[in-house]
């Protein structure tokens, strides 16, 4: 779709704006609505939508297919990671408190680090499935 | 209206997300608008879109009636409006689903973890087991599409 004009410059235009959306919705998630699974999502349809307009070879060029693999896996390890982090400040599994000196900054830790895994996830797992419905011709060798 | 047309069928479901969605947000659950904005009509049509390039978009071979599912869908839609008489009212302050749990996450959430935000302090905080499954099974899930798509030497 590279040479239609209209899509072309009107994805440029808002692609940034998705993207930036989607960081919003994962850092301030505390604090207005969503989290790191809506983030995870916004992040994935924008760049997914990078993808149908510029060309899956572009897009894997930027993010390949080993990189999401990897990348879904660092974000469920960094849950499971900060579960045991709670055990080994000695607390509880996905006890917060132990992380910090202050119980509060200490649950608000754990949930920016919860939150980062479950975008990581999910926003690469979604990527991933794009990617697996669209293998190219050439690759299906 | 019935469609035999996939492409049609497909915009329609994506139709229907977005009126949830905006039905979800007059209803005051934000969070879920966004899913169902973002999953619902944003990456499913995506993935549906991709897998029309697999068939066709017309149905072939559909010479059967359509008349038992017909009966099947008025059967549940007349479940379903059974079961609306069992919803609370809206705008009611008294809820069945307000427990003591629901109380104390609304009256403590400010202040045991500083997030305002009582649906994040739920998923987050208060049930983060429930959502190490959830997690756990996104994970599943793209593991499994992985193999089940899989190509010969590459993905």
């Amino acid at each position: 779709m590279k040479h239609r004009l209209i899509p072309r410059i009107v994805t440029k235009l808002i692609i940034p704006l998705i993207l930036l959306f989607g960081l919003y919705i994962q850092f301030h998630g505390d604090f207005t609505a969503g989290g790191g699974f809506q983030a995870g999502v916004i992040f994935a349809a924008g760049f997914i939508l990078y993808n149908i307009i510029f060309g899956i070879k572009v897009g894997q060029s930027i993010l390949s297919i080993n990189m999401t693999k990897n990348l879904m896996a660092v974000g469920l390890l960094l849950y499971i990671f900060v579960g045991f982090l709670g055990i080994l400040l000695g607390g509880n599994f996905l006890d917060y408190n132990p992380l910090s000196s202050n119980p509060v900054q200490g649950q608000l830790t754990g949930v920016f680090l919860i939150e980062l895994g479950v975008g990581l996830t999910v926003s690469n797992v979604m990527i991933l499935i794009f990617y697996s419905f669209n293998q190219t011709d050439k690759e299906q060798a | 209206m019935v469609t035999r047309n996939l492409f049609s069928a497909i915009m329609s479901t994506t139709i229907f997300s977005l009126i949830c969605a905006l039905i979800f947000l007059i209803l005051d659950g934000v969070d879920v608008s966004l899913t169902e904005a973002a999953v619902g009509a944003g990456i499913s049509t995506i993935l549906f879109l991709s897998t029309l390039k697999y068939t066709d978009v017309k149905i072939k071979n559909c010479n059967k009636t359509i008349s038992p599912l017909i009966v099947l869908f008025l059967l549940l839609l007349l479940s379903l409006s059974y079961m609306v008489s069992d919803l609370p009212e809206y705008g009611k302050i008294k809820v069945s689903s307000e427990s003591y749990v629901t109380k104390y996450y609304i009256a403590n959430s400010k202040t045991e973890m500083g997030i305002t935000n009582v649906v994040t302090s739920v998923l987050a905080g208060y049930r983060s087991f429930d959502t190490l499954g959830e997690v756990v099974v996104i994970f599943i899930a793209g593991i499994s599409v992985l193999g089940i798509l899989r190509k010969k030497s590459n993905l």
